[in-house]
């Protein structure tokens, strides 16, 4: 409001006292933009950032897309290709067999993670005695890096000696190959990437869950709901923003997956756990055919966005 | 930025089944802590109870041999170039992503709706889909494989512009009262000064919880050092713990007998995000919170 006080002050003074015509300077520092004057300012608040994002982040996707149609190697002139690199992938076995791993390994991880985060969320949330430490131990991983996380579950799910399989073994139960045996390679990943993620998770469903006003559950529990009742019929459909979220960031990170398989199997055995990312570091910095690793990031690129979007979309459509 | 509410009266259990129930929940947290207690405890036992005391949680003659021959290799090297481009990467992120976050939250001009889509966009990208563009870049710029300084940049410069940074910023400065500010501007102040004596100084919490995201954020990456580090001077810890790896990558042993050593690797690489967690824990959780998309 001081500026469009100060902008109407200065209009009527020059109006009354014959003042000199506003020069460009002054026309320009008053601009406004939809009825309020523009800070000018902003630009030089925004440059320290943009300048970067516009080159590391915005830039990269749009070179990214050029390379996509070009045969760009590490040496060498590289040339206009078309949509050669896409056709490719689309008759590319290895290409069709890493996306088959990935999604497998999607429809494990991403519903795992958030039945686990829930647990974790609904657990802390009731505020039992010791919740501070459970919450303490549920995110900690999350603040490990992935070559702690890749290294200490190696050790878990080994076949011979693993922590996993001497537990199982008390109960009489046969040593598995959690990373050695196709079978089961993708379920000890998703097991490994479902305790380094689901404290993250939780976090956010915790955040979700006291938005919801006590009284609500309270209400419930008066109405004569049981506690599960009550979660089903109030708790869960409050708590759809946050588990619309939770939903959208795991199947990103899912379809993502690459530094935790490479270092625990490298996307063996005989690549039965090789993900969509793993082939492109294959494709772009083992054989060093870069044209041909954009195209492949570029097609998940636009499958994580077609994902965002639709079930950002069919959650909005649920929530109202 | 949602605060979680500090419960200073726990609730009683209420009979039996509550009672099983926080059994079980402790039990879940306690299995979940395993992984982490086993590898501290590992790598504190002498190469005989690796194996033979596989599952204990207390070594039975504790040594510290297994630190001694984890330091034989390069980590001291590898640790310097994870302090120089984590802290360099988290203080231009905190500047950048403060000064840009104030300017969508405070200030009114043409395109702020346009710069904060694209930051919520970009928050959804995952980094892997600019590796590939990211690597020629530094190649044809020639920042990689000449010297360790130009291995730091190219290892900084991806990480100056956080558009996470600027989100949790944004959020901070909306949720602050504009009122000071307004006063402030109408006794004259301009809107640098403002944000240097005003807004930074309320920003505290916001600068803590986005500093040590931040920070875990950048000592973990993983994927842009391993791509770039072509020298094994040039890595970061993550990158150069891995020939402790067993696994599919690395080189390290496949025998579990000789993973005392193995763990005090990773120990002392998880070592600074562990501590600042359990100091920090509570920063860490609103942070996070935070940075979920609740605008």
């Amino acid at each position: 409001m001081a500026q469009i006080g100060r902008f109407a002050r200065a209009e009527r003074d020059a109006r009354i006292r014959g003042l000199p015509r506003r020069d460009l300077w002054w026309r320009v520092r008053n601009a406004r933009w939809a009825g309020r004057r523009i800070d000018w300012s902003a630009y030089l608040f925004l440059l320290p950032f943009l300048l970067p994002f516009t080159v590391t982040v915005l830039g990269a996707i749009v070179f990214g897309v050029f390379v996509s149609f070009t045969d760009w190697q590490i040496v060498g002139a590289p040339h206009w290709v078309g949509v050669s690199n896409y056709a490719q992938a689309m008759g590319d076995h290895w290409v069709v067999g890493a996306w088959s791993n990935t999604l497998r390994y999607a429809m494990l991880y991403v519903p795992g993670t958030l039945l686990v985060a829930l647990t974790m969320a609904l657990y802390v949330n009731g505020q039992r005695r010791g919740y501070v430490l459970a919450r303490a131990a549920f995110y900690m991983p999350n603040v490990i890096s992935v070559t702690v996380v890749g290294v200490v579950w190696v050790w878990i799910l080994a076949t011979q000696h693993g922590l996993l399989n001497q537990v199982l073994g008390y109960f009489g139960i046969a040593p598995i190959g959690w990373l050695t045996d196709p079978k089961w390679v993708l379920i000890g990943l998703a097991a490994t990437s479902i305790w380094w993620d689901a404290g993250f998770i939780m976090v956010l469903l915790l955040a979700g869950l006291q938005d919801i006003p006590k009284e609500l559950r309270e209400a419930s529990s008066i109405d004569g709901c049981n506690d599960a009742q009550t979660l089903w019929h109030v708790t869960l459909p409050l708590l759809r923003p946050a588990l619309s979220l939770s939903l959208t960031l795991l199947t990103i990170a899912g379809l993502r997956v690459f530094s935790q398989i490479y270092i625990m199997t490298n996307g063996g055995p005989a690549d039965a756990s090789q993900s969509v990312i793993g082939y492109v570091y294959e494709m772009g910095f083992g054989k060093y055919q870069l044209g041909y690793a954009a195209a492949i990031s570029m097609m998940l690129f636009v499958t994580i966005l077609i994902v965002t979007v639709v079930q950002l979309r069919v959650f909005r459509e649920m929530t109202h | 930025m949602p605060r979680l509410p500090i419960v200073t009266r726990r609730r009683p259990l209420r009979g039996t089944l509550d009672a099983f129930l926080w059994a079980l929940g402790m039990a879940f947290a306690l299995t979940w802590a395993v992984p982490l207690v086993q590898m501290i405890s590992t790598s504190l036992k002498p190469p005989g109870e690796v194996l033979t005391h596989a599952l204990a949680w207390v070594p039975v003659h504790p040594t510290i041999q297994p630190y001694i021959d984890v330091f034989k290799k390069p980590v001291l090297e590898w640790l310097l170039n994870s302090v120089v481009v984590t802290v360099t990467s988290t203080v231009m992120s905190l500047i950048t992503g403060a000064m840009a976050g104030y300017a969508l939250a405070r200030l009114h001009f043409p395109g702020r709706r346009l710069v904060f889509w694209a930051v919520l966009i970009v928050l959804m990208i995952p980094t892997e889909m600019t590796i590939v563009p990211l690597f020629i870049g530094a190649l044809r710029t020639g920042l990689v494989n000449r010297g360790l300084a130009d291995t730091w940049v190219a290892m900084i410069i991806p990480q100056v512009a956080s558009a996470f940074s600027v989100y949790l910023f944004r959020n901070f400065f909306l949720s602050l009262p504009v009122e000071l500010e307004d006063s402030a501007a109408i006794d004259g102040a301009s809107r640098f000064r403002i944000f240097v004596a005003l807004a930074v100084p309320l920003a505290r919490p916001a600068m803590v919880a986005a500093s040590i995201l931040l920070f875990t954020n950048y000592w973990n990456t993983f994927l842009w050092p391993l791509l770039i580090s072509f020298q094994d001077n040039m890595k970061t810890l993550p990158v150069g713990m891995l020939i402790f790896s067993p696994g599919g990558i690395g080189g390290g042993p496949t025998d579990i007998n000789a993973y005392d050593t193995v763990m005090a690797a990773m120990t002392v690489l998880s070592i600074p995000t562990l501590v600042a967690f359990l100091v920090l824990q509570r920063q860490f959780i609103e942070g996070a919170t935070g940075a979920g998309i609740k605008g």
